[in-house]
């Protein structure tokens, strides 16, 4: 049986910090889809507006943090209606054991993020040939 | 009797968990479930709008469209977004693989599915009514910004005061 990995948000709050660590700016907690597809695991993340440049992905001790930089914007003239907030992004997910660090990729286009976060040989389920004597 | 699992979480992490989820689908609302966090209302896209002297600047958040995926129109003082987000990021990923590598179709568990898809279509309210003609949108990184010119009857007029 492979690990079953569980997203949890604000998992970072959690972490134990030293009195003197500067707390992170507030971040927003991007959608995501997560899908398991027994070698990999596929983690889709929205983040519209966030620069190429600026996404900072992570994985330590089973955790995986992303983290997406968004540039300032603003429009021109006074403003009339505001419906959400723009800022940068943040969340960790914790997979546990059983992946491959040195495998991790992700993509960004058109303000979508994709990480395939595929496993350890070691821990697929292996089928074993029974020979009959 | 309880087994013990190898590579799970502790149990009041899984509780946690579950608390998460539960939060979650309370937190989201229909049509597109899961795609309001960070929105003040379940009305998608969400959208802001800004007035200045000469025009009508209106913003809206659509990750994963492209520009041929969105309709825009514009009537009066009325501007309709409409479009459809396609299941194919994930979905289609999850069927085929992230290389199209032809493997074997493999069973895919979703352990989370907040991104919404399907149609949409919203519209806006403009302060004032803006010419049809001279409406501009550029989309970059899933942020779409739609430049409404005002239509001219309703632009300032400067008055010349003259002094006898």
């Amino acid at each position: 049986m492979t690990p079953n990995p569980q997203a949890t948000a604000n998992d970072t709050s959690r972490k134990e910090t030293a009195p003197a660590q500067v707390e992170p700016p507030l971040a927003f907690q991007p959608n995501v889809d997560i899908c398991d597809r027994g070698t990999e695991v596929t983690i889709v993340a929205d983040v519209p507006g966030a620069r190429p440049d600026g996404i900072d992905i992570s994985f330590e001790d089973g955790m995986l943090a992303v983290q997406a930089s968004v540039a300032a914007r603003r429009l021109p003239g006074r403003g009339v209606r505001q419906e959400y907030g723009i800022g940068d992004y943040r969340r960790t997910f914790r997979l546990g054991n059983g992946f491959d660090a040195s495998q991790i990729s992700a993509d960004y286009r058109r303000g979508v993020l994709t990480i395939h976060v595929p496993r350890l040989a070691a821990v697929l389920p292996r089928k074993i040939q029974v020979r009959i004597a | 009797m309880p087994t013990f699992r190898v590579g799970f979480a502790h149990p009041l992490e899984e509780l946690r968990d579950e608390f998460d989820r539960l939060w979650d689908s309370v937190s989201t609302a229909p049509p597109l479930h899961g795609w309001g966090l960070r929105q003040r209302s379940g009305v998608f896209p969400a959208v802001h709008v800004s007035e200045s002297d000469d025009c009508i600047t209106v913003e809206a958040e659509l990750p994963g469209l492209e520009a041929g995926d969105i309709d825009i129109s514009v009537m009066g003082d009325e501007l309709v977004l409409k479009g459809s987000r396609p299941d194919a990021t994930a979905a289609g990923q999850a069927e085929s693989g992230p290389a199209g590598n032809g493997e074997k179709h493999q069973a895919v568990t979703w352990h989370r599915r907040e991104r919404g898809t399907g149609g949409f279509e919203r519209r806006v309210s403009l302060p004032v009514a803006v010419d049809p003609q001279r409406v501009g949108a550029r989309l970059v990184d899933g942020v779409l910004t739609v430049t409404c010119p005002k239509a001219a009857e309703c632009q300032p007029h400067r008055v010349e005061v003259r002094s006898s």
